[in-house]
């Protein structure tokens, strides 16, 4: 490991936050492939990190351990103080907790834009049909598509329809939003509307982890950046620091190739 | 209740589409390029033309020539059609299959006008059918052995179809394809051009009275015919108007009750309209309603108490003993430890299964409540159908069941698929499913049941089973005939619907994770609604399969349609030996209802693909 502890380039304003996600030596397997090798991270109360590095390199996998998509092998995982083990019951407040993001949208096609929002509200927060229904259409006006709630998703461009999932997962006011490459199945005129939501929802406060290609995203919005590769954690630090001075080769050889 | 009204895409706009908004008509070839085009594009092509062309001249003509022949004797089925509609359901009564059929007429008119079902028909493709049509009856005119005055008849009818198509073509002009017509004003009118000939023409009059056949060719259809089918008409028509008028308005409950009666339909004809239970009423009074009474409010408070918000282990382990006294009491039945009305076992497990859905109503009182109402609704349909059904019937009719020929085909059809479709999807989430022990009965069991012959399952139920039933657990021939069947289109209607599971994608489950819906909800609410939609094309073909497939029954002593037209009117001493006749006819009655089957499937599809990317 070239960084045993990834929150050193935190500052001590972010140092003092609450840790709302600590990761631990996570490692990961897919058959003899190690995906994860002891990613080591932990991220505070409203901060927002951006997860850059080659495809490949272990971001997705990373945060789809965090809310139990996949099933990490070592290492631990704390959310919000409570620990993903195999005990269900902590996987189902994680889950509850954590919001998530897909590239694909992964929108219900059978439902109704409205429907698509309302139904974990309704069926595991047990909220009341009209009080869901409500704070849908506010959290469709948020991401400014409020005209689109009874359409279904198939009639929706991609862009909406991603506007739409951040809706859904916000839906169960989660204190923390994992994105997983939220703009890469979109054309490109449609990623800065999806960019736009997600910024407003950075600076009002939300704790979000972002995988993403999006470099002017991750330099304007990030409070820090992880760099990984191969299934490590290979650098840490401001977007500043990260994009105009990096220490690490493996990030400069990155840099050099996208930029 | 979630997952059926997914089914439900209302497609009032756009039925209609605005004339301004047509694209130019693309110039139609002149007929000689259109046929080169067509048939005689290459050597190959022409070869293909002329062997297909004659091989269907060639199959049309035996047929008519087997229809028209002076050798038939279509007096057999003319005179049997209430034989092979209803076999030996008293005539006395027979205004209770009229009720039935006028339920069945109600409902289909009250659901085509809610849910404004049926397409645009351009008055172009009506042309074009009067065309086709009278060109087919020429065709027939000429290949059937007719004498001349007979041929003259007909083509002149010919002559008057493809007038009537060429007078819409050319009268209209241009318009003729920016003016439409209702689909279901088509039907209408098809079908009351049949009903009223029946007043019109003199089809003859046929019927075995005392055993005296009743032969008057030159007479109309007897009135106790036409004058049901006239009303029936009347009310479809009348339904659907009521239907249209009510869209708009209170739509979303009335659908509701009208997809409730629909599935109770089946059996309140069947147990209550049919069958005429001989009510008991000190029995009712003493023992039925109290019974109602106690499993409807005892059940509910149970209810009401499990849906609690935070009871968290407790209620699945009220649950849990719920379910195991419910299994308990039907292996008690089986060996005939204590006796229990089967109503009670009913109530138990259903309670039971109602019981382990509670979690999911905890909530406020309002939400609570649905579950208990719920609970109240089914309990009233439960003990009101079992206590109809316990009871014996008025009928006095010979023989092991009060239906026979199309009735006990559209009985045994209906009620195997009703039966076989939860089954069938339980076994197909349980060959699916991650737990081993479901897995492997599923799959054993499917596998099992799709390597034997329907009719070998067929025998074994109707004759092996009853023999090893404990003695007082009798069970009707048609019972047995039903569960056999039942489970056989389980196995096949499983494997449907793991096509369609197989089908949604990795990505619906990972976000019905994601937003913390537990493994039933996601099922219930994701993954079910889609894999079913994928499946209708096969769950279809499968429907259509198990309708036709029940005329297998009439090998293992059912009184199907098959059976009369095959065995019974052959035997009568008026018809000894006419069998074709018949088949030919019952042929065409399974055929509307199998062509119906596929088209209203298709309407389905496209209706279902308006959510869809």
């Amino acid at each position: 490991m070239s960084i045993s502890d990834a929150t050193t380039a935190v500052s001590d304003e972010l140092a003092a936050r609450d840790d709302m996600i600590v990761c631990t030596g996570v490692d990961k397997w897919y058959g003899d492939f190690q995906a994860l090798k002891g990613v080591t991270a932990t991220i505070k109360e409203q901060e927002v990190v951006v997860v850059l590095g080659p495809s490949g390199s272990g971001k997705s996998t990373w945060i789809r351990c965090v809310n139990r998509l996949e099933q990490h092998q070592g290492g631990t995982i704390v959310v919000d103080g409570v620990e993903l083990t195999n005990d269900v019951r902590n996987i189902e407040k994680i889950r509850s907790e954590v919001g998530m993001v897909f590239q694909q949208f992964n929108l219900f096609p059978h439902l109704t834009v409205l429907d698509n929002i309302t139904l974990a509200p309704k069926w595991v927060k047990k909220q009341p049909k009209d009080v869901a229904e409500e704070n849908a259409r506010k959290l469709l006006d948020r991401v400014g598509i409020p005209e689109q709630a009874d359409k279904y998703p198939g009639q929706l461009s991609g862009g909406q329809q991603q506007r739409v999932a951040i809706a859904r997962s916000l839906a169960m006011e989660p204190r923390v939003m994992l994105f997983d490459e939220p703009t890469s199945a979109l054309d490109p005129e449609m990623i800065k509307e999806v960019l736009d939501v997600m910024k407003e929802l950075a600076q009002q406060g939300m704790t979000m982890v972002v995988v993403t290609h999006e470099m002017g995203f991750a330099r304007e919005v990030a409070d820090r950046i992880i760099f990984m590769e191969a299934g490590e954690i290979v650098e840490v630090g401001t977007p500043e620091h990260f994009f105009t001075n990096p220490t690490e080769d493996r990030t400069k050889l990155f840099l050099s190739q996208i930029l | 209740m979630a997952a059926v009204e997914n089914f439900v895409v209302n497609t009032d706009e756009g039925l209609l589409p605005q004339a301004d908004a047509l694209p130019p008509e693309l110039p139609s070839l002149p007929p000689g390029e259109w046929m080169k085009k067509n048939l005689f594009s290459s050597p190959f092509s022409t070869i293909l033309t002329f062997v297909f062309g004659a091989m269907a001249l060639a199959a049309i003509n035996v047929l008519v020539d087997f229809i028209f022949s002076d050798e038939r004797n279509w007096t057999a089925p003319a005179t049997n059609l209430r034989l092979l509609m209803t076999q030996a359901y008293p005539a006395d009564q027979y205004i209770r299959v009229w009720v039935s059929v006028g339920l069945v007429a109600v409902l289909t008119g009250l659901s085509t006008g809610l849910w404004n079902a049926g397409d645009a028909l351009s008055m172009k493709r009506i042309s074009m059918w009067f065309m086709t049509g009278g060109s087919f009856v020429a065709l027939v005119a000429l290949l059937a052995p007719f004498d001349s005055g007979r041929r003259t008849t007909w083509l002149i009818l010919a002559a008057v179809v493809v007038g009537i198509g060429l007078a819409i073509w050319f009268g209209l002009g241009e318009r003729r394809r920016s003016i439409f017509v209702r689909s279901i004003y088509v039907v209408f009118g098809v079908l009351g051009a049949i009903i009223g000939s029946l007043w019109v023409v003199k089809y003859g009059n046929y019927a075995l009275a005392d055993g005296e056949l009743v032969a008057d060719p030159d007479a109309l259809v007897a009135p106790t015919t036409r004058i049901p089918w006239t009303i029936l008409l009347a009310i479809l028509v009348g339904t659907y108007f009521i239907g249209r008028g009510l869209a708009g308005k209170v739509a979303a409950l009335l659908k509701a009750i009208v997809m409730g009666a629909w599935l109770l339909a089946p059996f309140i004809i069947v147990w209550v309209i049919l069958r005429d239970p001989d009510l008991d009423w000190d029995h009712v009074i003493s023992t039925d309603i109290p019974m109602a009474l106690a499993f409807g409010f005892g059940g509910g408070l149970i209810l009401y108490a499990l849906t609690k918000p935070g009871l968290g282990e407790i209620g699945k382990i009220v649950a849990g003993v719920l379910l195991a006294v419910a299994a308990f009491n039907w292996v008690a039945a089986f060996f005939g430890w204590y006796p229990m009305l089967q109503k009670a076992r009913l109530s138990f497990l259903f309670l039971a299964i109602f019981a382990l859905a509670a979690a999911n109503f905890a909530g406020d009182r309002r939400t609570r409540l649905q579950l208990v109402w719920g609970w109240l609704g089914f309990m009233a349909v439960v003990h009101y159908m079992a206590t109809m059904a316990n009871t014996a019937s008025t009928l006095e009719i010979q023989g092991d069941f009060f239906l026979g020929g199309l009735s006990l085909t559209l009985f045994i059809a209906v009620l195997t698929l009703m039966l076989s479709f939860p089954l069938g999807v339980l076994l197909a989430l349980g060959r699916t499913s991650r737990m081993p022990i479901f897995r492997v009965l599923s799959t054993v069991y499917i596998e099992t049941i799709r390597g034997v012959p329907l009719i070998t399952i067929l025998f074994f139920f109707s004759v092996i089973i009853p023999i090893f039933l404990p003695s007082g657990m009798g069970l009707s021939e048609t019972a047995a005939i039903v569960i056999g069947y039942t489970l056989f289109s389980a196995a096949y209607l499983a494997e449907n619907v793991r096509g369609g599971l197989q089908a949604v994608r990795r990505g619906q489950f990972e976000a019905a994770d994601a937003l913390g819906l537990t493994g039933s909800q996601r099922t219930g609410f994701i993954v079910l609604p889609q894999a079913l939609r994928v499946s209708i094309p096969p769950l279809v073909g499968q429907a259509i399969a198990t309708y036709k497939e029940t005329s297998l029954v009439s090998i293992v002593g059912g009184f199907d349609l098959t059976r009369i037209a095959d065995k019974v009117i052959s035997a009568q001493t008026d018809f000894l030996g006419v069998k074709m006749e018949n088949l030919l006819i019952i042929s065409f009655i399974y055929w509307v209802g199998a062509f119906s089957m596929s088209k209203y499937s298709q309407k389905l599809e496209r209706r279902l693909g308006v959510g869809e990317r």
